[in-house]
């Protein structure tokens, strides 16, 4: 009874945590590739989620609003990295600037602090009521992303951008302007954030201001599963994206199991940054560890 | 080739913690000099190359490159005119990315950054003959990520990057500082032999006495934010250690205060 | 590798543990509810309590298998009905809109019952909402009587020219009670203006600020009002400024009267027609929302007499 009913579960968990590994992908670019803690996502996947609704009530075109939501969400990432940049705002505090500032502006968008989708009145692409098709369709945008994102970060200005999370000195020494490159990297996040916002809205037939609160976390926790799931295996960028949507899955699938159990959801908050907390401390305390047990030096630089 | 004029540079002026660092700077570097810079502790030689570089901005005087005005471009801007290496080896590379995107981020330096592929396969065989010819054993390894490489194997490879396009001046800070004695001669003979290759313009500062006699066609030395002293040519050449010294200590007025300072 | 396997591994033995536990269970045919509520919060809290009860008599507790979930946040919601659609649930009760709107996304074919919705024809974007939903969902409405409460502000202080409404921005049911109110006090003269505030922290500066403006003000069903209303009370009472209220929490907090409905007493209800669907075979498109069966004029003593201000003896002072 129960097995079957996590089975039966399973899809959806599935998709749902497609939509939101989607997201993490976004936090991915900001944390890992810019090595930046970029807090804007918590407002961008609520302001996804308006900017989608609006349209679609508007009676835009439904691939169309995606396009707009993702525009949107450039625009968020765009104000969070002039504010970083250009005035010298530390890029947590600014990322929270704007997310606060998203709050007014999504009430704005939708007038209202919730609007139902309903999915027999659009023409929308994912939803609940067809879960098989929406695993699907997550899929092949999941696919889709993650080929744009291999092939941009394989450019010459997606390398500038790698290298300028890498190393601030040496993307300046070699002709790199860091700051256009962090404002790129954060557009660039937070318009993908913005997508799966618009995603997460079709998927559950509604939107709130308050939809993306701890996003980031949720993020995070994608990450991190799937780096420690997939880290030793999948070295490739483009796995590695893959491995970061695969930890949105597991968290859903987790999650699901929780629920499954008849665990308090209202612990589940308490969890997931319990999780986050452990995986972002343990390869510090084993880092920690090694550093108790030193070893002899050895003979090095022997090729240089 | 590089034109000092004037150049001041005090931080944190009106407080406390006011440090001079250069008082007055003139210097002119001809096509292909070859400079070694010397001096004592916050005598300013690394200021000054972060100077030439862009770091920070100088309080007053010029700074041309080839007759071109850079004393107001941003950091990333002066970098199509400049190559560099730094002291800490993990400071001139990327260690997240492999050998090859380093090699080609450094070679389109200077250039816009557009969404064409960011190593093509001809760069790639270029890098390995390149490699292959400075015989550092990564050719086969173009591949792998720098942070795997050791501290002497990411300068070299940093100071290939910093000629792969041809500088205007090549500024290296201590770049061997930071290495074991073996390795420091195996970089500082690399560096040597790509100077001479390309007739590069070079400011190098170093701590090694002997080096900075034995290396270049000109010798500076600096204390208390100027330079004291300036020799090149033959004269250089008939320098010793022992008049080195003793001509800091005519111009300064004290004995030179280096704690790195190498006397071999 | 080692990683993958050891999660497989404790999701497998998590698994099994559960299968060995719900195996024991079994016997006679029940009926398994689902109950989605948004969140923790007293008078959601009362919603379910009463549909549990009411439940439990209608069918007999020993007939029905009831798992209830609160989400805490509106996305939970999505995960919680996935996983009561996918355990074929005989029923879901959604307490609240996010609730409501997840659960109607989630299933066409099981029946869905909800509470605490204020208006149905906004929560499930219908036009023209006629009363029945016409689909597998019906349910309970938290509107509270604004003609009523509208003519109680006019009672109580005849002289009443303008009200402000405080509100939070963020609430799901608060816009739509202010433009209903405002159009109620319309008619008997009175100007209305809504004063939003986003969370506790900008509540004082927006009542400051209502309160100079305005004659009394009036506070509609909102939690995060409801939660704040020592900020509200410490603004308004100073100045003698009147509070009316939409509920009960609000009035007994910082209002001087209120006409109200118990949270409970539509739980309740919705309990009923959970029951009348499961043991009766009764369509929910065909049942008319219910409101609630009494309202219950309340006063706030402590306030009150402070103000001077005395009520009708047909209300009652809160507590009593």
């Amino acid at each position: 009874m129960f097995f079957s009913a996590f089975l039966a579960s399973l899809p959806g968990a599935v998709a749902n945590g497609i939509i939101w590994g989607i997201m993490a992908v976004g936090v991915y670019i900001t944390y890992k590739v810019l090595d930046v803690a970029d807090l804007t996502v918590d407002g961008s996947m609520s302001l996804g989620g308006s900017v989608l609704v609006v349209c679609v009530i508007g009676g835009v075109n439904i691939y169309l609003s995606m396009l707009i939501a993702f525009a949107a969400g450039c625009i968020a990432g765009l104000v969070t990295g002039v504010l970083h940049t250009k005035l010298g705002i530390p890029a947590i505090l600014a990322g929270i600037l704007t997310q606060l500032a998203l709050y007014s502006i999504n009430l704005n968008i939708l007038g209202k602090s919730n609007q139902a989708l309903n999915s027999d009145r659009y023409p929308l692409f994912i939803s609940m009521r067809f879960t098989p098709k929406t695993i699907l369709v997550c899929l092949g945008i999941t696919v889709f992303l993650i080929a744009v994102l291999y092939w941009f970060f394989g450019t010459e200005l997606g390398h500038s951008i790698r290298a300028t999370g890498c190393n601030h000195a040496m993307a300046k020494a070699n002709g790199i302007n860091t700051n256009r490159n962090i404002i790129i990297g954060l557009l660039l996040s937070n318009g993908i954030v913005a997508v799966s916002g618009a995603m997460l809205a079709q998927y559950q037939g509604f939107t709130e201001v308050n939809m993306g609160r701890g996003a980031i976390v949720t993020g995070l926790a994608a990450v991190i599963i799937g780096d420690v799931n997939f880290g030793k295996i999948f070295k490739n960028f483009a796995l590695r994206l893959l491995s970061t949507v695969a930890g949105g899955v597991i968290y859903y699938i987790v999650m699901t199991l929780v629920i499954n159990l008849g665990m308090n959801t209202d612990d589940m908050k308490l969890f997931s940054s319990i999780i986050v907390a452990l995986f972002l401390g343990i390869p510090y305390w084993k880092n920690k560890l090694a550093e108790k047990k030193v070893k002899p030096a050895k003979e090095s630089d022997e090729n240089a | 080739m590089l034109e000092i004029k004037g150049v001041h540079k005090t931080f944190n002026p009106n407080t406390i913690n006011e440090k001079k660092a250069l008082t007055g700077i003139d210097l002119t570097l001809s096509e292909g000099d070859f400079v070694t810079v010397i001096g004592g502790n916050g005598a300013g030689k690394s200021t000054l190359l972060n100077m030439i570089a862009g770091v920070y901005p100088v309080d007053c005087g010029r700074i041309l490159i080839d007759g071109v005005d850079v004393t107001r471009l941003p950091e990333h801007k002066r970098a199509k005119y400049l190559g560099r290496v730094f002291q800490d080896p993990m400071t001139g590379t990327a260690a997240d990315m492999q050998i090859d995107e380093n090699l080609a981020i450094a070679s389109r330096r200077g250039a816009m950054r557009t969404l064409r592929f960011g190593v093509t396969e001809k760069e790639r065989a270029h890098y390995s003959e390149l490699l292959k010819s400075l015989d550092l054993g990564l050719e086969t390894r173009l591949s792998s990520k720098v942070g795997l490489l050791s501290g002497g194997q990411r300068q070299a490879l940093t100071l290939i990057m910093a000629t792969l396009k041809r500088p205007k001046v090549l500024l290296l800070d201590e770049h061997t500082a930071a290495l074991d004695p073996k390795t420091a001669k195996k970089v500082l003979d690399m560096t040597e032999h790509i100077v001479a290759r390309d007739n590069l313009t070079t400011l190098m500062i170093t701590h090694n006495m002997a080096d900075a006699l034995r290396v270049g066609n000109r010798l500076i030395m600096m204390n208390n934010g100027k330079i004291i002293f300036d020799v090149s040519g033959e004269e250089k050449k008939n320098l010793t250690t022992a008049d080195l010294l003793e001509k800091f200590k005519i111009s300064a007025g004290e004995d030179l205060n280096n704690d790195r300072m190498l006397l071999s | 590798m080692k990683n993958v396997k050891r999660l497989s591994a404790f999701v497998l033995a998590a698994v099994f543990i559960c299968m060995a536990f719900t195996s024991c269970s079994g016997g006679a045919k029940k009926y398994t509810i689902g109950i989605c509520q948004l969140m923790k919060h007293d008078a959601l809290d009362a919603a379910t309590q009463g549909f549990i009860d009411a439940v439990n008599q209608e069918l007999g507790e020993e007939n029905v298998d009831i798992d209830t979930q609160i989400a805490g946040e509106a996305p939970v919601c999505t995960t919680i009905v996935n996983t009561f659609v996918s355990r074929k649930v005989d029923l879901i009760m959604a307490n609240a809109t996010d609730a409501l709107q997840s659960a109607m996304q989630a299933t066409k074919d099981i029946p869905i019952v909800a509470t605490s919705i204020t208006s149905y024809g906004v929560a499930m974007d219908v036009e023209d909402f006629s009363g029945k939903t016409g689909i597998n969902v019906t349910g309970t409405s938290d509107l509270a009587p604004l003609d009523q409460q509208a003519a109680m502000i006019k009672e109580i202080c005849p002289d009443t020219k303008t009200v402000g409404i405080i509100y939070c921005s963020s609430e799901a049911n608060s816009l739509y009670q202010v433009q209903e109110i405002t159009k109620e006090l319309k008619e008997l003269g009175i100007t209305a203006s809504p004063y939003s505030f986003s969370d506790a922290a900008d509540l004082r500066p927006v009542v400051e600020k209502a309160i100079s403006d305005n004659d009394v003000l009036y506070v509609p069903t909102d939690n995060t009002a409801a939660n704040s209303t020592g900020i509200i009370d410490g603004v308004a009472r100073p100045k003698k400024v009147p509070v009316f209220s939409g509920e009960e929490g609000i009035c007994k907090g910082c209002g001087i009267v209120t006409l109200t409905i118990k949270y409970y007493d539509i739980g309740f209800q919705a309990g009923k027609m959970a029951a009348e669907i499961l043991r009766d075979g009764k369509n929910p498109g065909d049942m008319e929302i219910a409101f609630a069966p009494q309202f219950t004029k309340e006063y706030n003593k402590e306030i009150c007499e402070e103000l001077g201000i005395t009520v009708p003896s047909d209300y009652v002072a809160i507590g009593d």
